[in-house]
């Protein structure tokens, strides 16, 4: 007699999932405790759920970068079809961090007027060596009551063979 | 002895300012709203 428990649908090995603002809840508590792997599972398990969820979605792009998984990061950047999210901040950071520097130049080209925009686009062009556009920028940044602007500031004036003009910069901020 | 201490030149350092910027969404519209059932109403 061949055993009943074979003849059964097997349950789902998966538990069945919490409602979604529940599972906000717990991406919530993960964000602000910074267990951003963690963050990472429950914004996959609302994205189960609601594979469009733009929240969920920036979630978790969000996470991994701070998980510091920039390549896990950049694609699903890469594959989020969704024409409402602008992720080109995002996908310009990550490629910074993978040393793509013209690709990263590229995808902030669309949004260049805003405080971080313009910083991500002046550490890239530092790594370029293109210190003068660098330094431009960070002199049109002066009055943005920017935190720790003026070590990079400086370290672009350095770069730039402008060390002479240090000690005013720093006096003018 | 001991020598005098001597100021060397260093590479300048640059922090990555633009990592500040990387920020969550608000999810205070997509959890549960715990406390504000009618009783919180009444205090108000």
């Amino acid at each position: 007699m061949p055993p009943k428990s074979k003849d059964k649908p097997k349950p789902s090995p998966s538990q069945p999932l919490p409602p979604i603002e529940d599972l906000f809840s717990t991406l919530n508590r993960h964000i602000e405790q910074s267990e951003f792997e963690k963050a990472v599972k429950v914004a996959d398990q609302v994205l189960s759920i609601a594979p469009a969820d733009e929240d969920a979605i920036r979630c978790k792009v969000v996470a991994l970068i701070k998980a510091d998984n920039i390549d896990g990061a950049l694609s699903v950047i890469k594959l989020s079809q969704s024409p409402t999210v602008d992720f080109s901040y995002f996908k310009a950071y990550c490629l910074y961090r993978l040393n793509k520097l013209n690709e990263a130049l590229e995808s902030l080209k669309s949004q260049e007027n805003n405080p971080a925009a313009m910083l991500l686009k002046s550490q890239i062009l530092y790594r370029l060596g293109e210190l003068d556009a660098c330094v431009d920028i960070y002199r049109k940044l002066q009055k943005s009551n920017i935190d720790s602007l003026e070590i990079n500031f400086v370290a672009g004036l350095i770069s730039a063979g402008k060390a002479s003009e240090v000690k005013g910069t720093l006096e003018a901020l | 002895f001991p020598p005098a201490f001597q100021s060397i030149p260093r590479n300048p350092i640059v922090i990555d300012l633009a990592y500040n910027y990387i920020d969550f969404p608000s999810l205070e519209n997509r959890m549960k709203k715990d406390r504000k059932g009618f009783i919180s109403r009444l205090w108000r």
